[in-house]
């Protein structure tokens, strides 16, 4: 497992597209050693290492596929309306190529 | 006379008789939520609210909920009405839809009056992450006591006496946990049971549509409404409804409840426990089959950190679309990479960001298979060991909280038994998908406790006929936050 330091939860951070302040990271890494205490807990369970992944309570099988039919909002402004710039019913970002 | 602090059904027999009017009961919830000190609104639905009561069908009058003001937790898509999660990231956010619990509860007559506040994006347990603050329990008056989250605007107005019923959100505990702190019935049920289709995603393998009433019964008429297939949400069960109401005066006789030994060591609270006996005894007295069962105690202490690995790897990437581009507040950037770094940076408080870095460490390359992979398979563990006492009992009981509403600053000793076992626990009905229920068990210094109970996936009808019978046990129903503490 990656050692917790500062730089590591930065990185994780900058991944998920966010950033903290330096306090805030400091204090997140002392918190860290409570959390591996409780995550270790898991690697103490007899046989969990060789159980089946659980990613849903259970199996969902679901043949239904709703048809795929193109439609044309007819509440585009009220969604534009959503967005912080909108030029010309586009929501605008900085130009990619300068 | 007021009429928010009775129950469902006795609110429609006064609608029906023509003692009140769908009008009336909506100015007094809204006066209600005017006046609520516990902080418990994102936003009260005044003018949206009187539209709507102008547009009820009478002839759909016998519908139990027709007329009936109704909050919503703020994660719950309502269209027109502005739903934020209680996130800085979503100020402003108004949603072109409403999500199927929301057109469900309209359909059958109820009025939104309110958005609730909630843990930011419903990460929380505690009710103060919310870009609004600390949401009080009605409970004590002298706000020092939470009344605990996310859920907490719900669970607080139907403590208050505001609205008769409240839909919150439960991904670990977050409606059964409040329940106990506000004398409520909480009822989550099983996974699939009803659609999630506009919740705001949190942990989707883990999110549950859950509510709070105050009695079991308006929980079993909640339930008629909200249940049900729905083709918007691909986890929605195809599982026939039944009428939920029609076991509620179902005999106890010969049923087999299982209290998990366990969980019962780890709570130290004599009360507590006192309460609990208590009503098992008279459970027992009905003809109901009580006994102990043990569970591996190793098990039982990895629910929670289990728990934290999969919610929030699960939150982060159900809110990559938090982006500032579409909708929400937007800082500025030289590039969409940009835009969405310092929009986050601003928006997200630290406690999001905090559980958001616990998810990604989790899915770290390096770390991927020791923590998100191998706390799924415990997760597995968890739920098999479940599992098997459901093959032998009907439901499990216990306490639902090993302490009343804690104080706002409080804190726990986070690798103690008490706080991994008896405090949470609940997570594994979220795990197992199983149907659980909060309801009141007794008061200590005037604060409330509940008691929990599971049952098998989709037995909803056999988990709320138990809970009616430890409801008449225990004679706690219909409660509403007065003098307080």
């Amino acid at each position: 497992m990656k050692t917790v330091t500062k730089e590591v939860l930065k990185t994780t951070a900058n991944k998920l597209m966010f950033d903290m302040s330096d306090e805030q990271y400091d204090h997140l890494v002392s918190e860290f050693d409570i959390l591996i205490k409780q995550m270790n807990l898991i690697g103490e369970i007899e046989g969990v290492d060789t159980a089946e992944p659980m990613t849903f309570p259970f199996d969902v099988t679901n043949d239904y596929l709703r048809e795929d039919v193109a439609t044309a909002p007819e509440n585009k402004e009220e969604i534009l309306k959503n967005s912080a710039d909108v030029v010309d019913g586009q929501i605008r970002l900085p130009k990619v190529v300068k | 006379m007021k009429y928010m602090n009775l129950s469902i059904t006795k609110i429609h027999e006064a609608i029906l008789k023509g003692e009140v009017t769908p009008l009336e009961l909506v100015k007094e919830a809204i006066e209600a939520c005017k006046k609520d000190d516990n902080n418990s609104f994102e936003y009260i639905c005044e003018k949206e609210a009187i539209e709507r009561v102008d547009k009820l069908d009478e002839s759909k009058k016998d519908s139990l909920l027709y007329g009936i003001p109704v909050v919503i937790k703020d994660n719950y898509s309502t269209k027109d009405i502005p739903t934020t999660g209680s996130s800085n990231m979503l100020n402003g956010y108004v949603p072109i839809f409403s999500s199927e619990v929301v057109l469900r509860l309209e359909k059958a007559g109820a009025i939104v009056v309110a958005k609730a506040t909630m843990d930011e994006l419903a990460m929380g347990g505690s009710g103060t992450t919310g870009h609004l603050g600390i949401t009080y329990n009605p409970w004590d008056k002298s706000k020092t006591h939470l009344i605990g989250g996310s859920s907490c605007g719900s669970a607080s107005s139907v403590a208050a006496g505001i609205v008769p019923f409240s839909i919150g959100s439960d991904t670990g505990d977050s409606v059964r946990k409040p329940a106990s702190y506000g004398a409520l019935v909480g009822f989550k049920p099983s996974w699939g049971r009803i659609s999630r289709f506009g919740l705001f995603p949190f942990a989707t393998s883990l999110d549950h549509v859950a509510y709070f009433t105050r009695n079991v019964e308006d929980s079993a008429i909640l339930l008629n409404v909200l249940a049900g297939r729905d083709d918007k949400d691909f986890s929605s069960s195809f599982k026939p409804v039944e009428d939920y109401t029609a076991r509620l005066n179902e005999s106890v006789k010969g049923k087999k409840i299982a209290v998990i030994k366990e969980i019962m060591d780890s709570i130290s609270n004599t009360s507590i426990k006192e309460a609990f006996n208590k009503n098992i005894a008279a459970l027992k007295n009905l003809g109901a089959i009580v006994e102990p069962v043990s569970i591996d105690h190793k098990l039982l202490k990895a629910i929670y950190p289990t728990y934290i690995i999969i919610s929030c790897a699960e939150s982060t990437s159900n809110n990559a679309n938090l982006d500032g581009v579409k909708f929400g507040p937007r800082e500025s950037g030289e590039s969409f990479e940009e835009i969405m770094t310092n929009t986050r940076s601003k928006g997200f408080s630290r406690l999001i960001k905090r559980r958001f870095v616990i998810g990604g460490y989790s899915l770290l390359k390096e770390n991927q298979d020791e923590l998100f992979v191998r706390a799924q398979k415990c997760r597995r563990l968890i739920v098999d060991a479940f599992n098997k006492v459901f093959e032998k009992y009907d439901a499990i009981y216990c306490p639902a909280s090993p302490k009343v509403a804690p104080l706002v600053s409080s804190d726990s000793d986070a690798l103690s038994d008490e706080y991994l076992i008896a405090d949470n626990y609940m997570a594994f009905a979220n795990m197992g998908g199983f149907p659980s229920i909060t309801l009141p068990l007794g008061f200590e210094d005037n604060l409330p406790f509940g008691g929990n109970l599971t049952g098998k996936p989709f037995d909803e009808s056999g988990v709320l006929s138990i809970a009616k019978v430890i409801e008449n046990c225990t004679g706690l129903k219909d409660l509403v936050a007065k003098e307080g503490k």
